[in-house]
């Protein structure tokens, strides 16, 4: 423009520019929503929509009609479907390839070789994301189609070996080195197969062994206890002495089995639980109840030869523990009792063997874990304890 | 035998386009002549016979078909016939072709025609040759022989020996021992194929020729090939070992359940003790049987064998294993000069061997003429 004009379109620019603080334009973007449009145009976009709604995007729509014209014939759109997920491929946009592979066999072309193609790529694409049956699936697709598919042979023992899955996945490979028997990853994927199934074999072996071996540890156990006569309390209800008659060995047993059922929940609680040792002795989880004080304690394994005293001695020989205020809990004043939770008690002498007591009829053995009563001789809580109960004596 | 008037006559008698009664009758007489040995030197001396023979396995009639064969059998048996077999009368390229049918009933019997062939190496070299020819080749033998039911109405279970004959060749043991290929690893489980001692032996054996080539031993004790568990699985039993001996075992040998059983051929435990010998043959093959705690699986298996020729194989096997290394020069035991007399009482032990298989092939022969049950396995 010359000076002169300018001179003059300055009166006229100030008009000019006046409207555009008067009218707002149309069609401009929002300062809120800038970046939402800017998305939608083609051009601008960062990423492809999922879907392309035509009228929402009808431009992109347009391109996209560009490229999967439907006026193709079917293979050059399953070629160029084949080419875009290849695409989304290599950029490993696995979720997206596969749906360009998708896409291109629901074209279903006549054209074998690129449907079982289209099928290898999108089992790669699912193998890639982790999803091993769907690429299974595709490579035995592919395989269908075309039986001396290298790739999608590999594939598919591939995938069989990640779902641990290897007698199929040693088929897979025979079946690929028909087809090219120099092939190294083929060989490669055999020998690794074949490895794993043999350490999968060997390892149910162990398992076996070690089961075996448990199982005849606890048949033993259970065993020595009936042996022994003593008697496992279910929650429920007591069981009577084990003797030869069929049916209460049969009730026995059950019981035995049911006993180790119920986890020996003293096995939780205390994580101990009675054990046969190598010279044939029960070693028991012992509790000792002390209720005037509401305290207990606990032998974690009890020699079944063991005498009460011996613990005992141990127990509060040498220090008196802080809970007995009286200092009365001396091991030669102690009395020891077994409660049958009828309201009768059992006293014994502790100069008697943990066996010897565990033995009595009166005696049983709840949750696993023998329990007996302490209390001090002449005692003023002693003679509380005990009044109103009946005191049996052991001998 | 026969005169000349005669055998043309009988000659005219063996075409397809004769009467079955009277081809019948031809054909059994021949079987006949088969089942003798002038017979057989008899028709080493007519070629045309034999051709007959060969054609008529196309006949319609199974029985005629069946003695045409049983008389190929018998007649491979014997070594002196195997040039006019396969020279004159040419009958190796159709017996191949049959037998990689898999709907042909009669594929057994060929099995055994060529493993008769194939025994010696001068025929051997023939039957390699013809094989490749007729554009088969070892890696199709080896595909029929791996897979289960190739043949619904044929075991093929002859093919084990027929490829341990073949062995005896190194352009065999060059293909069985392709590293660029799978194919030893393919055999390796057949050493324990219950269902026929014939086949596991063939496929022992073959194992066995291919170890006398030491250069590959490294490769075959690696984790490529791993062919320690395989010979030693059917010598295993039961017995339980320490948790120390158990670890170092080879995985497949570990744990092994209270049924295992051993292997119940004394032949095949032989040849396995003598595969394991060969193994021994150089220094990493020795430390690596001595790491992977071989001995105490003979050391077992020694209180249970009965066979003194297996045990004194054993007996060799575990002299290697608890000794020391030998003196420098000596590390490889394939390469040591054997004294004369000494290899002369190998050569004499494997013939005395071969002849022993070779009575067995004969004797089997016979029971077929005789339409003899002979049981297969």
């Amino acid at each position: 423009m010359s000076q002169a004009q300018d001179y003059d379109s300055d009166d006229g620019m100030d008009g000019f520019m006046d409207n555009f603080t008067k009218h707002k334009y149309k069609g401009a973007f929002n300062e809120s929503n800038w970046e939402e449009e800017f998305d939608k145009v083609p051009m601008f976009m960062k990423t492809a929509p999922e879907e392309i709604d035509p009228k929402k995007h009808p431009e992109l729509a347009c391109l996209q009609s560009i490229i999967h014209d439907d006026d193709r014939p079917p293979e050059e759109q399953a070629k160029a479907l084949k080419d875009e997920g290849n695409e989304y491929f290599k950029e490993k946009n696995y979720k997206k390839a596969i749906v360009s592979y998708t896409e291109g066999l629901k074209k279903k072309c006549q054209d074998s070789d690129l449907h079982a193609i289209l099928f290898t790529n999108r089992a790669a694409a699912h193998f890639h994301l982790g999803n091993m049956r769907s690429a299974l699936n595709d490579a035995l697709a592919a395989k269908k189609l075309k039986p001396d598919h290298l790739k999608a042979l590999t594939r598919g023992a591939q995938c069989c070996i990640e779902l641990c899955n290897f007698s199929e996945a040693l088929q897979w490979c025979e079946e690929g080195l028909k087809v090219q028997p120099k092939d190294q990853k083929l060989q490669e994927l055999r020998a690794a197969a074949d490895k794993f199934k043999r350490t999968a074999e060997r390892d149910a072996r162990k398992a076996k062994v070690k089961e075996k071996k448990e199982r005849v540890q606890r048949d033993s156990l259970l065993r020595a206890i009936k042996e022994r006569g003593i008697k496992l309390l279910k929650p429920d209800k007591p069981i009577r002495h084990g003797s030869d008659d069929e049916d209460e060995h049969e009730s026995m047993t059950k019981a035995m089995a049911e006993f180790e059922l119920d986890g020996l929940s003293c096995q939780e609680a205390t994580g101990f639980k009675v054990h046969l040792d190598d010279q044939g002795f029960l070693h028991w989880p012992v509790l000792f109840l002390y209720p005037e004080y509401g305290q207990t304690d606990f032998i974690s394994s009890f020699n079944e030869c063991d005498r009460f005293v011996d613990h005992l001695a141990v127990m509060f020989g040498e220090e008196l523990p802080p809970w007995d205020v009286d200092r009365k809990y001396h091991p030669q004043n102690l009395q020891l009792y077994f409660d049958d939770e009828k309201g009768e008690l059992l006293q014994f002498d502790p100069e008697m063997s943990l066996l010897k007591v565990l033995k009595n009829d009166r005696c049983f053995v709840k949750d696993g874990t023998p329990s007996f009563i302490v209390l001090v001789k002449g005692s003023a809580f002693c003679k509380m304890f005990l009044s109103g109960k009946t005191v049996h004596q052991l001998k | 035998m026969l005169s000349d008037t005669e055998a043309k006559e009988l000659l005219s008698f063996l075409t397809l386009e004769t009467r079955p009664d009277v081809k019948g009758q031809a054909t059994e007489y021949i079987l006949g002549l088969t089942g003798t040995r002038d017979g057989c030197r008899y028709l080493q001396s007519k070629p045309d016979f034999i051709k007959a023979l060969l054609t008529l396995t196309s006949d319609p009639s199974v029985a005629i078909v069946k003695d045409c064969y049983h008389a190929l059998i018998n007649l491979s048996a014997d070594e002196t016939l195997h040039q006019v077999l396969v020279k004159d009368a040419n009958i190796l390229p159709s017996l191949f072709h049959n037998l990689l049918d898999p709907t042909y009933m009669f594929s057994d019997r060929i099995c055994t025609i060529l493993t008769n062939l194939s025994r010696h190496e001068k025929t051997c070299k023939n039957v390699f040759r013809v094989l490749q020819e007729e554009g088969i080749g070892l890696p199709k033998i080896v595909e029929v022989l791996c897979t289960e039911d190739y043949n619904k109405k044929a075991s093929l279970h002859y093919l084990g020996p027929l490829l341990s004959n073949l062995t005896q060749l190194p352009e065999t043991r060059q293909f069985v021992l392709d590293r660029e290929r799978c194919v030893v690893q393919r055999l390796l489980p057949y050493t324990q194929y219950e269902a026929s001692t014939v086949k596991r032996g063939g496929i022992v054996g073959t194992l066995r020729n291919c170890c006398f080539d030491y250069a590959n031993h490294e490769w075959l004790l690696s984790d490529a090939v791993d062919i320690l568990p395989f010979l030693l699985l059917p010598l295993a039993g039961p017995e339980e070992l320490s948790e120390e001996e158990n670890e170092g075992l080879p995985v497949d040998l570990q744990y092994l359940p209270e049924d295992k059983t051993r292997e119940e051929d004394p032949d095949i435990r032989k040849m396995l003790i003598e595969t394991l010998l060969l193994l021994t043959a150089t220094r990493v093959g020795r430390q690596i049987l001595k790491r992977k705690n071989v001995y105490p699986i003979m050391r077992e298996f020694h209180k249970c064998e009965k066979e003194p020729q297996v045990i004194s194989a054993c007996e060799k096997l575990v002299q290697v294993l608890i000794s020391d290394e030998p003196d420098t020069g000596m590390e490889n035991l394939m390469e040591l000069d054997i004294p004369e007399d000494i290899e002369l009482k190998f050569r004499d032990m494997d013939a005395k061997e071969e002849e022993q298989i070779g009575k067995e092939a004969l004797m089997r022969a016979e029971a077929d003429k005789n339409n003899l049950e002979v049981p297969r396995s």
